[in-house]
């Protein structure tokens, strides 16, 4: 985005050089042209700069709430890995102590490991699901949720560039200038060129 | 070859009227001599002109195009020039009366031809003769070029090409003597006469022209050049002369500065030079900032949104990314490329011109003072030495040129600066119909395109409401911490001392150990997993808030306080209704009157033994699976926990804790700890 403001700056800089040049007082059409000339940038700077701050309303920001969810999102994946963990150790104790002989300590320890292990495997249950639910839906929630972002976006290029369009449209016909093609362009360029070549002053090279 | 009746010797009489038609008739026949050989001299150059052009150059095709060029230069234009010049002479040979007069006329005409077109002639013969120098080197070409030419032109001898090549030198400048040859022969008061007079003024004018072209040509040719001269070049440069002219000039310029000698100011060269130094200004300035232009283009186009995914297969998403991506490939790569084509190119090479002049204003700037001493010079003394007048010359030549030239620059600049910036116009304009376009037909597919813009941005603002309080919502989902199991079993035998601590304290205050705590110093306490604790201080004496000071119901001390945990008292309220109106069993002794301020039992849960335990000793008491035990203490007297006291069966004996479990049934009530 500041991309955008900053090729907009450069090209009012052009003008705004132009502009101060003296050879503009000398010259009455020259002035004109390069005052429409920077008229015209600056107004485009100025819608440049709407529209940079329509995207940062409808785009930026909710770019970056939605991107705002994901530190709480790992945190809680997290915290599901560790209450697994948990499980699967205190899992693997009742499993040992299931494997040992049926003694009475053994069989006491077995009891207590798995009134250990019940809350915490509920736990753990608890948050999978949690995750397992919430997860897909904020996911799907996106389509959703960044349409009209996009939608704004697309708008407001068609905003920007219809004035963009308008201006530099009234400009042209302002300045006088034929539609002439690429290669009629080319080639006024090269008549000039040679035409600046013939005067001895300009060296050949 | 006479052709007049009028130059037959008159007779000879004495009269003096006679003796001036004598004279008379004498210079007419001399004038007519005059113009036929003008025009018979004017038949064999073109004969000579056709001979160079066509026939020795076609033979000379082996040397490169380029040098052919050089050589002869643009002799096919003075060709045509002078065939037409000698058609109409011939023409006027048959007007008899006036051919003088016509004749006259005609070189008037052709005046401004013929200057332009033997200048060039003129300027590129210097170079013909050192390609002819070139040639000569080499004995083999010499001889071919020699036999060609003898061929051809067996009168030119051997003087080689160089004799050809001078011809139209030759020719123009003998045109001013032929003429003067017929004015003498003409009587002034003929009509011809001014005709004659400004005929040949003319010629002699063209001449002039010519040579001051040519000078001007060598000027420029000499100083545009830029010399990229490293230091070593230049120092080796610096000799007597060079040193000697340079402090000459210095002097000037400080007798200048001092006020001495007046300083030649020239307003119209000074103007003409500000202006130029305007258009430069302009010129660079532009260049830049198209440059920096392009620059902050490229940066802006390097964003490419389109390439990350996000996954979202339908619907606006796509389109903007299709949009984005058309926009980045075509539209926008297609501006840069004719920005850069018509615009920076253009630009690049009219700042690459303005270095020629440039360097010409610089040395003439230099030779100034040169200029001025000399013509110091020329007022006291009148005259002057050959390199004083070279160096006059050459300043002179300078001036003139850049005067000449300059406006013609400047305007010429104006011109294609005003041209590139309607280029540039365009090409904005351009862009945005492109981009237009397309943006349209992407929008046109969107859901709400018909909506006008106001209205759209409110609902977007709506939309985008609702669904940030939809994403803090799932934020706050992620963010809950269930909080980790807290019901952990508790040791079977310590709801006695829970209710104690309990009563003693109240609810806030009972935390529960997460994890086994070995104390290590002299008042810190050892607790299994599960004690139920009740603080007292959460400091310690130093102030230490990490070391909590607390009551087991036997024993105080201190505990880290990250291992403790607020115990929920879970009371449940149905179990104990369940145990209010439950008919004892059998062996359950009446509930005695509760002592002291014991609130709400929240215990629920009988104490069974789980295992079978066999006692081994006095101390300890045997067990059977399922037998309902009284708990005592929930610690031996060393206050461990593995051990509990209960009571079963009447009989009283330690058990370990870890045999004995909690069942839901109907608590016995009424137990008091044996205080």
């Amino acid at each position: 985005m500041e991309n955008s403001s900053t090729l907009s700056k450069s090209a009012v800089k052009i003008s705004v050089d132009l502009l101060s040049n003296p050879l503009c007082e000398q010259d009455q059409d020259l002035l004109n042209m390069v005052t429409a000339l920077d008229t015209a940038m600056k107004r485009m700077d100025a819608f440049n700069q709407e529209k940079v701050n329509q995207i940062q309303k409808t785009v930026i920001e909710p770019l970056k709430k939605f991107g705002s969810v994901f530190p709480s999102l790992n945190m809680a994946v997290k915290r599901r890995e560790q209450a697994l963990q948990d499980y699967r150790r205190l899992q693997a104790k009742v499993e040992k102590y299931e494997e040992k002989e049926k003694t009475g300590p053994v069989l006491a320890k077995l009891h207590q490991a798995r009134e250990e292990l019940r809350p915490v495997r509920e736990d753990f249950e608890a948050k999978n699901r949690q995750l397992l639910e919430e997860m897909p839906r904020f996911y799907g929630s996106r389509l959703d949720y960044f349409q009209p972002s996009f939608e704004s976006l697309i708008r407001a290029q068609v905003v920007y560039y219809s004035e963009m369009h308008k201006i530099f449209g009234d400009l042209t016909q302002q300045l006088d200038q034929p539609g002439h093609s690429d290669e009629q362009r080319e080639r006024e360029n090269e008549a000039k060129l040679s035409e600046l070549r013939a005067l001895s002053i300009v060296a050949d090279d | 070859m006479a052709k007049h009746g009028a130059d037959e010797p008159s007779s000879r009489s004495g009269s003096p009227d006679r003796e001036d038609r004598v004279s008379e008739d004498r210079s007419l026949l001399h004038q007519r001599l005059a113009v036929q050989e003008l025009i018979n001299t004017e038949v064999s150059y073109v004969h000579m002109l056709h001979l160079c052009a066509s026939d020795i150059r076609s033979r000379l095709q082996q040397l490169p195009q380029g040098d052919l060029d050089v050589l002869f230069s643009n002799i096919d234009d003075i060709i045509k020039v002078n065939s037409r010049f000698l058609h109409d002479l011939q023409e006027t040979a048959s007007k008899k009366e006036e051919q003088v007069q016509l004749v006259g006329n005609l070189f008037l005409e052709f005046q401004e031809e013929l200057e332009q077109v033997y200048k060039i002639y003129c300027v590129s013969y210097d170079q013909a003769l050192l390609l002819v120098e070139m040639y000569r080197k080499e004995p083999e070409l010499q001889q071919h070029i020699q036999d060609i030419i003898k061929a051809v032109v067996p009168q030119a001898g051997s003087s080689g090409l160089s004799f050809l090549l001078v011809i139209p030198l030759q020719r123009i400048t003998r045109y001013p003597l032929l003429l003067q040859k017929i004015l003498e022969n003409t009587l002034p008061d003929a009509s011809a006469y001014p005709v004659l007079q400004r005929a040949v003024s003319a010629l002699q004018d063209v001449n002039t022209n010519i040579n001051e072209y040519k000078m001007r040509k060598e000027v420029a040719s000499k100083y545009t050049k830029v010399e990229q001269l490293t230091l070593r070049e230049r120092l080796a440069r610096i000799n007597t002369h060079t040193l000697s002219k340079k402090t000459t000039r210095l002097s000037q310029l400080l007798k200048q500065e001092a006020g001495l000698i007046p300083r030649t100011e020239d307003k119209e060269f000074d103007d003409l030079e500000e202006r130029f130094q305007w258009v430069s200004l302009c010129v660079t300035e532009l260049k830049n900032n198209v440059a920096a232009y392009l620059d902050h283009l490229q940066a802006f186009l390097c964003f490419r949104p389109h390439e990350y995914n996000l996954d979202i297969p339908e619907g606006p998403a796509v389109h903007y990314c299709n949009l984005a991506r058309d926009l980045q490939l075509e539209a926008f790569l297609k501006f840069k490329q004719r920005l850069e084509g018509l615009v920076c190119q253009p630009l690049c090479s009219l700042a690459k011109a303005l270095l020629g002049p440039q360097n010409l204003i610089k040395k003439r700037l230099n030779k100034l003072p040169d200029f001025e001493r000399v013509e110091e010079k020329l007022l006291e003394v009148g005259s002057m030495t050959y390199e004083e007048q070279a160096a006059r010359h050459t300043y002179q030549a300078l001036n003139s040129l850049l005067v000449a030239e300059l406006p013609q620059f400047n305007q010429l600049a104006m011109q294609w600066l005003g041209q590139i910036l309607c280029t540039f116009v365009t090409l904005q304009r351009d862009l945005a119909k492109q981009v237009l376009q397309r943006a349209e037909g992407s929008m046109a597919q969107l859901p709400h395109h018909q909506v006008p813009e106001p209205a759209f941005r409110k609902l977007v603002e709506d939309t985008l409401g609702r669904t940030s309080n939809q994403l803090h919502s799932f934020q706050e989902t992620f963010k809950k911490v269930r909080p980790p199991p807290t019901t952990q079993p508790l040791l079977p035998g310590s709801e006695r001392q829970v209710q104690a601590l309990l009563s003693r304290y109240g609810p806030g205050k009972l935390y529960q150990v997460t994890s086994n705590i070995s104390g290590t110093g002299t008042l810190d306490l050892t607790l299994p997993r599960g004690q139920i604790v009740a603080l007292l201080q959460d400091k310690d004496t130093k102030g230490n808030r990490s070391r909590w000071l607390v009551d087991t119901g036997g024993h105080r001390g201190y505990v880290p306080a990250g291992k403790l945990q607020l115990y929920h008292v879970v009371p449940s309220t149905e179990e104990l209704q369940r145990q209010a109106g439950l008919n004892e069993d059998p062996r359950c002794l009446t509930p005695e009157a509760v002592r002291a301020p014991v609130p709400s039992i929240p215990t629920a849960n009988q104490v069974i033994a789980a295992y079978p335990f066999v006692a081994r000793s006095s101390h300890e008491v045997s067990l059977q699976a399922g037998q309902p035990v009284t708990v005592l203490e929930a610690q031996d007297k060393k206050g461990n926990p593995e051990w509990s006291l209960v009571e079963v069966n009447g009989r009283r004996g330690y058990v370990p804790s870890g045999f004995l479990a909690r069942a839901p049934s109907p608590v016995l009530w009424g137990w008091n700890l044996p205080s």
